[in-house]
């Protein structure tokens, strides 16, 4: 299967500019102060949200944008100790799940094995594909753990599942990517 | 080995929608004061989707899900035009206030015929927490009615 590289941890490397850019906002609650904040750290979210919404650019659009509020509005609870993208991964996170339970349009179904990727010449689109294609939870662990580089008792607690349980789900989500992938 | 990508650029129009729902609900300082039409967007776009920023809550409270009906019968009186932002933000702090203790889940603006103009979905302990809750709610200051509906299990 095709492996996915990622670079440490998720927290990004600006952590200093990252507390003085939550000191500023908080200060003022400007808007000026709030754009700097959106645009250091949206790009991941959003691409986070992608991820876990299998794709869906409106949905994903629409998880950032809640996640924005639901951070603000807790933004004095952040602590310097947690990298503010970790943490605002995790908001992201938790909106998506409270969503799924709240949503009673959004109903549990059976495992589904993904379909078999036809062949493409993008390795990169193709794993894409594959991860949209995972099951949901299979789906969520393997993209915190493999692609945002949370560790398994990070995602458990993020996830509210239990630590063999992150790791059964990469487990399987790494074997059917070895299905679906040449 | 491929490498994903760990950042994507959104479309620049969400940093837009963004800030001008922040602001709408009063969780960021616009730069100086509000342009009336900037302020009616906002509106639009917020009563468009449904005070959707507002929805679904992560950490919902234990207990039952209630609707809060919103109507806008004979004795509603609507917002002077173009102010209807200022309710929007009103509504959105008081779910944010029901949301910051788990009692929040998810908020709609309804339209087509009849007086039924909105819905909140909270939950509470049982039915006197709901009523409780739904007697706060500030649509009965513009006049509106507010029903209650305890939601089957």
């Amino acid at each position: 299967m095709q492996g996915v590289a990622r670079s440490g941890g998720p927290d990004h490397e600006s952590a200093t500019d990252d507390l003085a850019l939550v000191a500023r906002f908080l200060r003022g609650r400007s808007e000026d102060a709030f754009r700097a904040l959106y645009r250091a750290h949206t790009p991941a979210l959003y691409a986070l949200a992608l991820r876990l919404t299998g794709g869906d650019r409106a949905e994903a659009e629409d998880l950032v944008q809640e996640t924005w509020v639901r951070a603000l509005t807790g933004l004095r609870t952040f602590r310097a100790q947690s990298a503010l993208r970790s943490w605002l991964c995790g908001v992201l996170v938790n909106v998506r799940r409270g969503r799924i339970r709240a949503d009673w349009r959004v109903v549990d179904v059976p495992d589904v094995e993904p379909i078999a990727m036809s062949p493409r010449h993008d390795d990169a689109i193709d794993i894409e594909r594959a991860i949209a294609a995972l099951p949901e939870g299979a789906r969520d662990v393997y993209v915190l753990h493999d692609v945002q580089g949370y560790t398994h008792r990070e995602i458990a607690e993020l996830l509210g599942i239990v630590e063999g349980t992150s790791k059964s789900q990469l487990n399987r989500a790494r074997s059917l990517l070895r299905i679906s992938l040449p | 080995m491929t490498t994903l990508p760990r950042e994507t650029q959104p479309d620049p129009a969400l940093e837009e929608r963004v800030v001008s729902n922040l602001v709408a609900a009063g969780l960021v300082r616009p730069r100086h004061g509000v342009p009336r039409l900037w302020l009616a967007t906002a509106a639009v776009v917020v009563l468009a989707v449904g005070v959707t920023i507002f929805e679904r809550r992560p950490t919902l409270a234990p207990g039952n899900a209630y609707v809060v009906l919103l109507y806008e019968d004979s004795t509603y009186r609507p917002a002077p035009a173009g102010r209807n932002d200022e309710r929007v933000a009103v509504l959105a702090r008081w779910a944010d206030s029901l949301g910051a203790v788990g009692k929040f889940e998810r908020a709609a603006r309804l339209s087509g015929p009849g007086p039924l103009g909105g819905l909140f979905i909270i939950r509470a302990t049982d039915d006197a927490d709901a009523a409780r809750i739904a007697a706060g709610c500030p649509f009965h200051q513009w006049g509106g009615r507010v029903e209650l509906k305890r939601v089957e299990k």
